[in-house]
């Protein structure tokens, strides 16, 4: 080493270095390999593929063929698209109340009682249990007349007639709403409580030194201090509510509700793409479908990106 | 609460019961919650034990809600049990062809409606049988269903640990050009919702990659999960730079350091991309609605949805059909509960 010239070895550290930093590319990339091939194959070609369908008449038999805006024209001139934006927009009515309801429920359960676990537990079932299942035991919930509810209501005499909890084109909508929001309650509960379990004991303490009520507690402590997580949970549960389509599905049967009162714009989707075989028209469908909720799904990339920062 | 001087042995007492009462409220308010979360799958259960009458409200007699052992049993024993006499044949039954019976039948009515006389809770109680789920069980291929879900379950869960893990290494523990950009395509994915690729990943599937009527349709497409390999990043992203680097220094490949000594360290990470991609996979319902029409074939929440079909106004037997899909997997979450909870909060917190 000593007789060879200072700039040979610098060449040769250069070249050694060059050399491992391709190996560590090569090595790097190809750990990533894998999940690419699925990436590229089941999502990146299916992104750029809608796009392109969304211009075509297809039938998903035939070769696609281009007639330019016309599926997007014939879209907004469609009274049932109208609808199911309509309707899922109605959905996100979810949201606020499953909030309220979970944030209420996880200040309970974030008590220090005695089998407080149990009960923590209990409710997050719900959640683990299928949604074709879930709305199975609601349509058995809210079977005419003998039901859960319209038979107690019955017997007890509080109406004399049964409720059309599915059966009415006004109240299809509104009884999915209750099962989404009866199915999320445990769910969200378990993420405020886990929020709730970093604010500091201490800041209780000051406050009610200083005289605020329960409530008032709640409202100026709890709130602004877990306010990550209602903007986390705010941003996936009105994404979940604007595509919602497996509650729908079974609990109208397939149908989408009686005269389509419970039609969504996923359900729409499927009809469209699946039943009526129009593809293209589908297509168009997901593009405007994602656009809608683009704003939604942006603020929840942020969120995650954010909490990527904070732990380095 | 006012303090009153009392003597140190009242005082504990009346503590104690004051805390008691303090928190009773709390108790009926965190029962009457669990109530509303538990009865309508106990509904269901209910309707699922019911034998020939579908109806639990009858007009002017009080509800049955009390289910006790009446005719319990499996197979086609029913035949010899209805033979001699202690069971009676319900409408629907006639149809079960002779001479194929096998497994027992047994009529517990007699001795339970006795005792439930003695009480005075006949009014509220009902034999329970369990012909409703022999028949979901026989008619219908629910058993097939479940082994087809679980096989999708699992192959779906094996392959997103393996690819997530390997992807997340290197955005984690590795410094190579592009790093940061590889990482932000990937969560930049989540913005897209699945159903906006649905159709053209149809296409795809069916016809380009034949994958119509398999399994593997329903795993392959969910090979990768860009919320996991950002969930396992997180996890790497515990493990100090050290650990690797002597690792490095001693010779190991970067392929055998990831096996033998990072996997070992991020089992809570897998455990919950597991949990989670199982559920997710379980419950899965539209997917496998569009790549299945062979019967065999469906998966549990699809042959489910059709019960509905197979059985038309049979009430009981869908019940049946709900509690055999719902039962297991809320057993599998009570076993795995805590993680399932820290992994929760942890992903949100991550």
């Amino acid at each position: 080493m000593v007789s060879t010239p200072y700039s040979e070895t610098f060449k040769a550290l250069e070249a050694g270095r060059r050399r491992r930093e391709r190996n560590r590319l090569l090595v790097a990339y190809g750990f990533l390999a894998p999940s690419f091939i699925f990436f590229l194959i089941f999502l990146i070609i299916p992104l750029i593929s809608v796009v392109y369908l969304s211009f075509t008449n297809y039938n998903i038999v035939t070769t696609p063929q281009w007639v330019g805006l016309e599926n997007y024209v014939r879209l907004f001139q469609d009274p049932l698209f109208w609808r199911g934006l309509r309707n899922s927009f109605i959905y996100l009515v979810v949201t606020p109340i499953l909030i309220v309801l979970s944030i209420w429920l996880a200040i309970v359960v974030n008590r220090k009682l005695r089998g407080i676990f149990v009960f923590r537990t209990i409710y997050y079932i719900p959640a683990v249990t299928s949604v074709v299942a879930v709305g199975m035991v609601f349509e058995l919930v809210f079977a005419e007349p003998n039901g859960l509810i319209n038979g107690i209501l019955l017997a007890l005499g509080v109406i004399k007639s049964p409720i059309n909890f599915l059966t009415h084109p006004d109240s299809t909508l509104v009884s999915i709403m209750l099962v989404t929001i009866w199915r999320g309650i445990g769910f969200y509960m378990v993420i405020f409580l886990a929020a709730l379990q970093a604010v500091p004991e201490e800041l209780y303490e000051a406050a009610a030194i200083d005289g605020a009520n329960r409530f008032q507690q709640h409202l100026y402590i709890t709130v602004p201090s877990i306010r990550p997580a209602i903007i986390f949970v705010a941003v996936i549960s009105s994404i979940s509510a604007l595509k919602v389509f497996e509650e729908i599905f079974v609990m109208t049967d397939g149908s989408g509700g009686v005269l389509d009162s419970a039609l969504t714009l996923m359900f729409y989707l499927y009809r469209q793409g699946f039943v009526n075989l129009n593809a293209g028209y589908a297509a168009a469908i997901a593009v405007v479908f994602t656009i809608v909720t683009l704003g939604f799904s942006i603020a929840n990339l942020r969120f995650l990106e954010r909490g990527t920062r904070d732990s380095r | 609460m006012t303090a009153v001087s009392l003597n140190a042995a009242r005082l504990r007492r009346g503590k104690r019961l004051r805390r008691w009462f303090a928190n009773t409220g709390w108790y009926v308010l965190l029962i009457s919650f669990a109530l509303v979360t538990v009865v309508p799958f106990l509904w269901t259960a209910l309707m699922s034990v019911r034998p020939n009458s579908a109806n639990i409200f009858r007009q002017g007699r009080p509800p049955e809600i009390i289910p006790y052992p009446g005719l319990i049993g499996w197979g086609y024993g029913q035949n010899e049990a209805r033979r001699d006499g202690s069971y009676t044949a319900l409408p629907w039954d006639s149809s079960l062809p002779e001479g194929t019976r096998y497994g027992w039948w047994r009529d517990f009515t007699p001795i339970f409606s006795e005792w439930f006389k003695s009480v005075g809770l006949d009014q509220f109680a009902f034999p329970a049988t369990t012909i409703n789920y022999y028949r979901v069980w026989t008619d219908v291929n629910l058993p097939r269903y479940f082994v087809n879900s679980f096989i999708v379950a699992v192959s779906v869960v094996f392959l997103q640990l393996l690819t997530c893990s390997l992807a997340a290494y290197p955005l984690s523990k590795m410094r190579f050009r592009g790093r940061d950009a590889v990482f932000y395509l990937i969560l930049s994915t989540l913005i897209f919702p699945e159903q906006l690729t649905l159709i053209p990943t149809f296409i795809i599937s069916v016809n380009i990659l034949g994958l119509a009527n398999t399994l593997q349709g329903l795993i392959i497409p969910f090979g990768t999960n860009a919320f996991g390999i950002f969930l396992l990043r997180q996890t790497y992203q515990s493990i100090p730079d050290e650990l690797i680097e002597a690792a490095r220094i001693d010779g190991a490949s970067e392929i055998g350091i990831w096996w033998r000594i990072l996997l070992p360290l991020i089992r809570p990470g897998l455990a919950t991309l597991a949990i989670f991609s199982f559920i997710g996979s379980w419950n899965s319902f539209l997917w496998p609605l569009l790549m299945i029409r062979q019967e065999q074939l469906y998966t549990l929440p699809v042959g489910l949805a059709f019960l509905e079909g197979a059985f038309t106004g049979n009430l009981r037997t869908v019940a049946a059909g709900i509690m055999v899909a719902t039962v297991p997997i809320i057993i599998v979450f009570l076993m795995f509960q805590r993680q399932f909870v820290r992994g929760l909060s942890g992903a949100v917190k991550g």
